[in-house]
């Protein structure tokens, strides 16, 4: 093992009066895990994670950090850094417990086999050991005091735990190990270097590698207080040689030179400045905000970015934009420039790995291969457009869908009268329904065109692209062209309504009838979702079919409010299935109340709220959900609705085995209380129907809080559990019919803080 | 300016002196180089490896009779294959582009992630693609399973896809452009070809198309029958040469429209049986050796 710095010896850092000198030396950890390219879209979480996990593994190793764990991350680095961490462990002291004090000891006072085995064991004489007081009587007990080791002894298990610590999104085999008993290490991709110092001096760490591999050629990864720059720059002798350190500042600094810029945010920052620059000098734009995920993605593909401006023929522009952008974006990774209006040029602005002399060598290549792509574009926007989509369908035969639920042209025709109906019955516009089904009935053609074979990502896109060319109406094409959507369960997320345009009815029958299908079929073929099973992404599928519901009204201006469990159920009908049992198992499997409750917590309604109006078996319209959440989140505050909610508990427990819907034997009813409470709900249930009639949820909540008195008082007054038996039943009955007037809305209990 | 035979030659004298044994391409139609046994036998099993060769790739479906500029009924792979993957594998790949004549610092050199899957192998493996300037030239592949059984050691697998690189090498925009030797192109020497053989894979001959697609059914049965015959004696190279037949016979019925949604999954898995069995029986056959 090779030391750093070399006149520091062991003793040093062990518990000799030396140790006090080291008090005053820089106690800063580093740590980097020198990798081949790991993939720009695990970096983000993975440097995040390397902190979290040097935190949590310090602290178990009561080294606790003075102050945050730094991390970074770059394709070929994952780097750690705490400024300054306790030279010691903390000692550890803890109680154990032996046998009860009244087996320690026999009759004549003299310890017993239990106590001696015990105190043997601790290593302690018998006398010595303590006695502790427990809830199950008094104990033997003995004190240990484990003192820490010192950090840099402890600090080769913590990395070790690090490199055991991290997840991936895939891992890998690479034939290496750990000398920590667990045998094989996995990583996202092979380790390269090790760097790891404490106060500038090296902690030895070794990978080993197994014996089936090892040779001149695989060697074990020793830590050292080596660094490496950049693959290809340098500004003097061989690029990617070899850098030694000593401290986070000197590294960073050193890796600057070496062309390696490890914040992404710089990375970024300088991405952004460098696509404007660029764009302007070519008289255009970068649409930075729109792309701003690529940004960050580029970002993490680079060390040392740097820009390059590629151009192609102007008779691509003909294409449509969405295929020049997925090209350009999503194939190669290049940014489209546009005129300050917003149109595409015939240029893009490729982020490198370098800043080379001459931008044109490399631009020629990347114009090469954009070239390529926008002609198989171009040859599949002439070619497809020459069958019509309505003749495609047979086509669809041939595309399975599910091999339980047949091919998609089976499921075109379920969606297609899914969609009608949601037009006319569902949302209460039968004008619309011709529109729904005839863009359910073209929506999946486009997966038979070359275009989306090629271009998976247009899939609807397209087809609303090929659509509106052969001169469907714009409540067909932009129907289809956005059936995919919504994704995100934000207000805000595509499409809107001035996107949707006259389409809004269709797409949203659409849209919902796509979704609807695909969940009620899975179901029925027994796909089971489950922590990391997700098949056909029913998660995002039912995200998306809640998120239409609950912005139904912003969506399309409807005040329709349809129930989930209506439309799942109406989904069934379209493979033969009848609700009865099924239905509350597809909700109860694909944990439909869960969607519902994600995308409110998401819009900032708490635990107690979404309790009280999304119950797990919810199954109701999660637009009037989202109303009924607004109103009760403004009334919270009110004083009577709280004491109300309070009672209401009591109501609940009371008539738990009360049925709904009883009739109150009204003649039974004779004290005062119990008349006024009973002509007060008689009074205020109307209004409330009329309140809720016009969606005026405010103004139901504030009906039902003025029973807060009248239920106070007829608690006070009357005695539920009355000895007679017709009594007791009328009361109970007109607390049940109280509790289904309050439930009707919310179970405003669950607004109540449980320690209430 | 690089022809394509002197990048071959390029390659093959670099990978020769960091100790590959030079191979010669399996005179049998494959889809990509990591079929020929070179690749997939080897890499199964404890025993060190390391070798290269050519391979032609023949893909029906990418047949355009000539006409498209990069897309190839066949084209040619050069193949390394280093097991163990040496610590400095990427190092060693970076040098292979330098011997070819490239100026790393004057381009744009990356590795991407792009994990590579046959479903017909029963293989899988981590890596990249190595883009040149944004274009793929090699596809970098740590092996983690063959014929579905888990490797040790691991394997590191780089093809190249020689006409593109030299493509990009001789900066010329059409394929049937580049030069093959000097003052001989590519389109003098395989243009014929791939008219020729695109016409057969799509099935432009004096055949109605359901007869066609008969016969390539009826071979794929025969060759498979064959292959387990071949496997039952112990003989898996052999099983093998008839495995990728079948596997040759299922990518023309695929790229002829001769096979459904559902039939095609079952070609897929019966190929699939093939080779593992080969896998398998080829892991025997070294442990007898070595008794």
């Amino acid at each position: 093992m090779w030391f750093f710095n070399s006149q520091l010896t062991i003793h040093q850092f062990s518990n000799s009066p030396i140790h006090q000198f080291t008090k005053f030396m820089d106690r800063e950890v580093l740590i980097e895990i020198g990798v081949e390219e790991l993939p720009a879209a695990w970096l983000p979480a993975l440097t995040r994670q390397l902190a979290e996990r040097v935190k949590a593994r310090l602290d178990e190793y009561r080294i606790p950090p003075d102050g945050p764990v730094e991390s970074f991350g770059t394709p070929r680095r994952l780097t750690a850094r705490v400024a300054r961490i306790a030279e010691r462990q903390e000692d550890l002291e803890e109680t154990v417990s032996g046998p009860p004090v009244s087996a320690a000891f026999g009759a004549d006072g003299q310890p017993t086999q239990a106590a001696l085995g015990f105190a043997k064991k601790q290593g302690v004489p018998v006398e010595q050991l303590a006695r502790v007081q427990t809830a199950k009587g008094e104990y033997l007990a003995c004190q240990r005091r484990q003192r820490g080791r010192s950090a840099v002894d402890t600090l080769p298990d913590i990395l070790t735990a690090v490199l055991r610590d991290l997840t991936f999104p895939k891992q890998m085999h690479w034939d290496a190990k750990l000398d920590d008993g667990r045998g094989e290490l996995l990583f996202g991709r092979p380790i390269r270097w090790l760097l790891f110092l404490y106060g500038g001096r090296v902690v030895p760490v070794t990978i080993g590698r197994t014996a089936g591999a090892s040779g001149p050629q695989v060697q074990d990864v020793q830590s050292g207080a080596l660094t490496y720059g950049h693959r290809f720059l340098a500004t003097s002798g061989r690029a990617g040689r070899s850098v030694k350190v000593r401290t986070f500042e000197e590294y960073r600094a050193r890796l600057a030179e070496c062309f390696v810029v490890l914040d992404h945010s710089e990375r970024r920052d300088r991405i952004a400045r460098d696509l404007e620059a660029h764009a302007r000098r070519l008289g255009g734009r970068v649409h930075l905000k729109r792309h701003a995920p690529l940004i960050e993605e580029v970002a993490d593909l680079v060390e040392f970015p740097g820009v390059v401006a590629g151009f192609y023929d102007r008779a691509f522009l003909a294409l449509p934009e969405e295929v020049l952008t997925t090209t350009l974006v999503h194939h190669q990774h290049y940014f489209p420039v546009t005129t300050d209006g917003g149109a595409l040029k015939e240029a893009f602005l490729a982020v490198v790995n370098t800043q080379p002399a001459d931008e044109r060598v490399i631009a020629k290549n990347a114009e090469r291969v954009v070239t390529a792509r926008l002609r198989d574009a171009k040859f599949f926007w002439e070619s497809d457009r020459k069958v019509p989509l309505e003749s495609r369908l047979e086509r669809l035969d041939t595309v399975l869908f599910h091999k339980k639920l047949g091919s998609y042209r089976d499921k075109t025709e379920r969606i297609e009268r899914l969609a009608g109906w949601i037009a006319a019955e569902a949302l209460g516009r039968p004008e619309d329904s011709r529109h729904a089904t005839r863009a359910a009935r073209l929506a999946k053609a486009d997966l038979t065109t070359d275009m989306v074979f090629e271009f998976p990502e247009l899939q609807g896109v397209m087809g609303g692209i090929y659509a509106e060319a052969e001169g469907e109406p714009e409540e067909v094409w932009k129907a289809i062209y956005h059936q995919y959507l919504p994704v995100g369960v934000e207000a805000d997320s595509p499409p809107d309504r001035i996107q949707l345009g006259a389409a809004t009815i269709s797409w949203t029958a659409l849209s919902l009838a796509d979704k609807l299908d695909t969940v009620a079929g899975l179901s029925i073929a027994g796909e089971r979702l489950s922590g990391s099973r997700d098949p056909f992404g029913l998660r995002r599928q039912l995200q998306g079919i809640v998120r239409i519901l609950v912005d139904l009204h912003e969506l399309t201006g409807l005040s329709a409010e349809p129930r989930i469990a209506d439309l799942v159920a109406r989904a069934g009908v379209g493979f033969g299935v009848q609700p009865d049992n099924w239905l509350p198992t597809v909700l109860a499997d694909y944990a439909v109340a869960e969607r519902a409750r994600h995308l409110f917590r998401t819009r900032g309604f708490d635990f107690g709220e979404l309790n009280a109006v999304v119950p797990p078996d919810f199954d109701g319209s999660p637009r009037r959900a989202r109303l009924i959440l607004s109103a009760l989140q403004t009334l919270r505050g009110s004083e009577d609705l709280h004491a109300l909610a309070i009672l209401f508990k009591r109501v609940k427990n009371i008539t738990k085995e009360t049925a709904t819907g009883g009739e109150i034997d009204r003649d039974a009813l004779a004290e005062p209380a119990e008349r006024a409470l009973l002509e007060q709900i008689d009074a205020r249930r109307p209004r409330v129907d009329a309140a809720v009639g016009r969606s005026d949820y405010r103004g139901a909540f504030a009906e039902i809080a003025g029973l807060r008195a009248p239920v106070d008082r007829f608690f006070t007054e009357v005695f539920v559990m009355a000895e007679d038996a017709r009594l007791r039943s009328a009361r109970l009955a007109l607390m049940a019919s109280l509790r289904d007037l309050v439930l009707h809305l919310a179970d405003i209990s669950e607004i109540i803080p449980q320690t209430e | 300016m690089v022809t394509l035979q002197q990048l071959v030659f390029k390659l093959s004298e670099f990978w020769a002196s960091r100790g590959c044994l030079i191979q010669q391409p399996l005179d049998i139609e494959m889809g990509a180089g990591t079929m020929h046994p070179e690749t997939f036998l080897r890499v199964l099993g404890p025993d060190h490896w390391n070798v290269a060769y050519v391979q032609p790739s023949r893909r029906p479906a990418d047949g355009r009779f000539g006409e498209n500029p990069n897309r190839l009924f066949k084209h040619h792979q050069f193949q390394v294959v280093l097991k163990p993957a040496p610590d400095e594998v990427q190092q060693m790949y970076l040098q292979s582009l330098e011997a070819c004549g490239i100026d790393l610092r004057a381009h744009d050199v990356r590795f991407e992630e792009d994990n590579w899957e046959s479903p017909t192998l029963g293989a899988w493996g981590i890596g990249w693609q190595v883009l040149f300037d944004g274009q793929e030239i090699t596809q970098f592949t740590y092996f983690q399973q063959a014929g579905g059984v888990d490797l040790s050691p691991i394997s590191v697998e780089l093809t190249y896809g020689l006409e593109r690189f030299a493509m990009a090498l001789q900066d010329v925009d059409d394929v049937f452009d580049l030069e093959w030797a000097p003052g001989v192109t590519y389109r003098e020497v395989r243009h014929r070809d791939e008219v020729e053989q695109s016409k057969y894979a799509f099935g432009q001959i004096d055949m109605p198309a359901a007869e066609l697609h008969a016969v390539h059914r009826r071979l794929f049965d025969e060759y498979r029958a064959m292959s387990e015959t071949l496997l039952r004696s112990g003989l898996a190279l052999p099983a093998l040469d008839y495995c990728l037949k079948c596997s040759h016979m299922f990518n023309l019925l695929d790229a002829s429209g001769g096979i459904g949604v559902t039939e095609r999954m079952a070609y897929i898995l019966k190929v699939r049986q093939m080779a593992v069995a080969i896998a398998r029986k080829w892991t025997g056959v070294e442990e007898i050796v070595k008794l």
